[in-house]
């Protein structure tokens, strides 16, 4: 079998897996305030109509640059803030409307692992505290101390420094306490803000390394946020791209990476500096401009005043009528490959030349 | 790539920075040497602590408190020794700085354009219409749309990606001869990133001076570089031109990062991360730095400091394995890794 096919029958069985998270049109508009009565003068589109599942056992990736509302979502699936509009289903049930009593036993189910080590981590407690204090918020029976320091001992830390704070470990180090603490109650799905954005590249591939080996034993579920494409790609089966609060393009890691449709995705995967020993950095979609304030997004797609493709088909500034007035929708262009775009990419189309023009 | 003129703009030798701690001395940059030409782009890569920050501060004399000994030595005068006056005609001018933070960067008090104004009449004697003319043509020049306009907006005002372009503007403003750009990009978006990339190459060019960048992103130096010079724990451990140390790297420690590093032009199966972490500057392993995370390690690496070897080519290394073990095992670790990917 060739490697391609081999890997595509890996990954079936979990891209066919029964969702364990259902994510419908979730929408989250935070409302600005200003004056002095504090009027509601207008909202900032956090998430907008955003829509995706993740199988049991998967990973999906969650990718985009800052203010695309990643991060928002992460929360809004966590129900650390309250939806605008949309349902969030978690194992079959509808938890949008959930209060936090009945939140309270699915937390143990749905844990987070932080950016930031440093800050994520009560300087004065102890790792032994750190990581047992969902054992005592959950009231688990059993020796406490035992179970935290088998924890430890699986995501390499040594048990033996159960009573140290967390400024006596390096950054790694303590991305593998945050990692103990959201495995303590043996979650089902564990949301990955950007977990190891703030590490060097030699201890990021380690936690990389500790989050895939913890997924194959315990089981995991992951929804992995990140703006590095790099580590998205490696530890993702299936990948959503971002932009502005809405999902732009999703599709199965190998094949987004291969063939993106969506405009704003091929320009992101151009701009990353490749490292290619040869100097081909071939295809350069550099964008014009910045990211349109979420508070005023513009009208029909939103990557309109800034996508290639649009001048492409309309020529030099113009853009196609459609893309100014109508938002595309999710559309199916092949199996579990979906992009939001009314001309997707075709084989053939020069950007590049595009986006200099 | 462009084969920089063979005018050095820059020669440090033996640089080398101590902070004394209440902890202990902090050897933040060991015995460090490289020069800079003019139209070459210098990248200076490692992880945090690695020393290539400092070794730019101590360069331009920012550094308060530090035993400082070595050579800089640009356009005749050792930078190291100078005194502070007039290393301050030389800092801004014939050598201009960018930094990470374009948001700490610019006071957010003051419009954009007086800011800049202000970095042109520290330098020379010119009335602050003329001064202004100057700050539009380069706001103009670094790609910020309506320059007239936008000259007096103040710093809130811009993105990040024009605030940086700002800034590059404000280090041109007295024809530099050395662009010091300290991690440029890390702050920013990947799109964004990519043009102030892609600006700061121009301007390389287009000014014809020569930029040191320093970076935690291979990625980036790859892009960029002419040369490029791996750190570690405040010394160099390769350096050479950027085609030869990524196709042929030298040295072990290079070797670990680029093996550690999750690719968007390619799936492989697992990283190969480097073990343990980077040593306290205060107590910095004896021998090769590096040693306790060497996969091929042997007698003299615990003991022996490895000097810095050329290779052939400008390509040296510090490292005590000889140069066919270093081709057979650079060949087996290349072979297991993408044997690992299939």
């Amino acid at each position: 079998m060739s490697e391609a096919a081999t890997q595509a029958a890996a990954l079936e069985p979990r891209l066919r897996a029964e969702p364990l998270l259902e994510v419908e049109h979730l929408t989250k508009r935070f409302p600005i305030h200003r004056g002095l009565l504090q009027r509601t003068a207008g909202y900032v589109h956090a998430v907008e109509d955003v829509s995706f599942t993740v199988g049991r056992g998967e990973t999906l990736g969650l990718v985009g640059e800052s203010g695309c509302g990643k991060s928002t979502t992460a929360r809004l699936v966590l129900k650390l803030i309250e939806a605008t509009s949309g349902t969030v289903k978690f194992n079959g049930r509808d938890i949008t409307r959930f209060s936090r009593r009945e939140m309270r036993p699915l937390r143990r189910e749905m844990q987070i692992v932080f950016q930031d080590p440093y800050s994520s981590l009560n300087p004065r407690q102890t790792v032994g505290q750190i990581i047992g204090a969902p054992y005592a918020i959950h009231k688990t029976e059993g020796s406490r101390k035992r179970i935290v320091q088998e924890l430890m001992d699986r995501v390499g830390l040594n048990p033996e420094h159960y009573n140290r704070y967390p400024h006596e470990f390096s950054g790694g180090q303590r991305q593998r306490i945050g990692v103990a603490r959201a495995l303590a109650l043996s979650p089902k799905l564990i949301v990955c803000d950007e977990p190891v954005s703030a590490l060097d590249v030699s201890i990021q591939a380690q936690i990389l390394n500790l989050l895939q080996a913890l997924q194959r034993d315990f089981d995991l579920t992951y929804l992995f946020i990140s703006h590095d494409l790099g580590v998205v790609r490696h530890i993702s089966d299936r990948i959503a791209v971002m932009y502005l609060g809405r999902i732009v393009e999703i599709a199965p890691a190998d094949l987004l990476y291969s063939e993106p449709r969506h405009p704003y995705t091929a320009a992101l995967l151009s701009a990353v500096p490749k490292g290619r020993v040869d100097g081909a950095q071939t295809g350069r979609i550099v964008l014009q401009g910045d990211v349109p304030s979420p508070v005023d997004p513009p009208p029909g797609c939103p990557f309109h005043p800034r996508c290639p493709k649009a001048h492409l088909i309309a020529g030099k500034d113009a853009v196609p009528e459609v893309c100014r007035t109508e938002m595309p929708p999710l559309g199916r262009l092949s199996q579990d490959h979906y992009a939001a775009c009314w001309y997707p990419l075709e084989p053939g189309d020069e950007l590049e030349r595009a986006a200099h023009a | 790539m462009s084969i920089p003129s063979s005018d050095v703009l820059l020669e440090v030798r033996e640089l080398d920075v101590r902070f004394a701690t209440p902890d202990g001395v902090v050897h933040a940059v060991d015995r460090l040497s490289f020069s800079l030409r003019r139209g070459e782009t210098l990248g200076l890569v490692g992880e945090s602590g690695s020393g290539k920050s400092v070794t730019n501060l101590a360069l331009m004399g920012l550094i308060r408190g530090a035993q400082i000994s070595g050579e800089a030595l640009f356009e005749g005068r050792d930078l190291l020794s100078l005194p502070a006056d007039e290393l301050r005609e030389i800092r801004g001018k014939e050598i201009a700085m960018i930094f990470q933070d374009p948001f700490a960067c610019l006071h957010p008090m003051y419009r954009v354009g007086d800011q800049i104004v202000e970095a042109i009449r520290v330098h020379s004697d010119v009335s602050k219409k003329q001064a202004e003319q100057r700050v539009i043509e380069l706001l103009g020049a670094v790609g910020i749309p309506r320059p007239k306009e936008r000259i007096r907006d103040y710093p809130h005002q811009f993105s990040g990606g024009m605030r940086q372009r700002a800034m590059i503007a404000m280090a041109l403003v007295n024809n530099p001869d050395i662009l010091i750009a300290d991690e440029p990009t890390t702050a920013l978006d990947v799109t964004v990133q990519a043009q102030i990339l892609e600006l700061i190459d121009r301007v390389k060019t287009e000014f014809d001076i020569g930029v040191i960048l320093i970076t935690h992103d291979l990625g980036v130096v790859a892009d960029v570089a002419q040369t490029v010079m791996v750190m570690y724990a405040g010394r160099g451990m390769e350096v050479g031109r950027k085609d030869d140390v990524f196709a042929q790297p030298l040295h072990p420690y290079t070797w670990g990062l680029l093996e550690s590093i999750p690719r968007v032009d390619q799936k492989v199966s697992g990283l190969r991360p480097i073990q343990g972490s980077p040593p306290s500057l205060i107590f910095v392993p004896p021998g090769c730095p590096f040693h306790p995370r060497c996969l091929h390690r042997f007698s003299p690496c615990d003991k022996e400091r490895p000097e810095f070897r050329d290779r052939g080519g400008g390509h040296a290394e510090a490292c005590h394995l000889s140069a066919d073990d270093k081709k057979r095992l650079w060949a087996e670790r290349q072979s297991r890794f993408l044997e690992a990917a299939v």
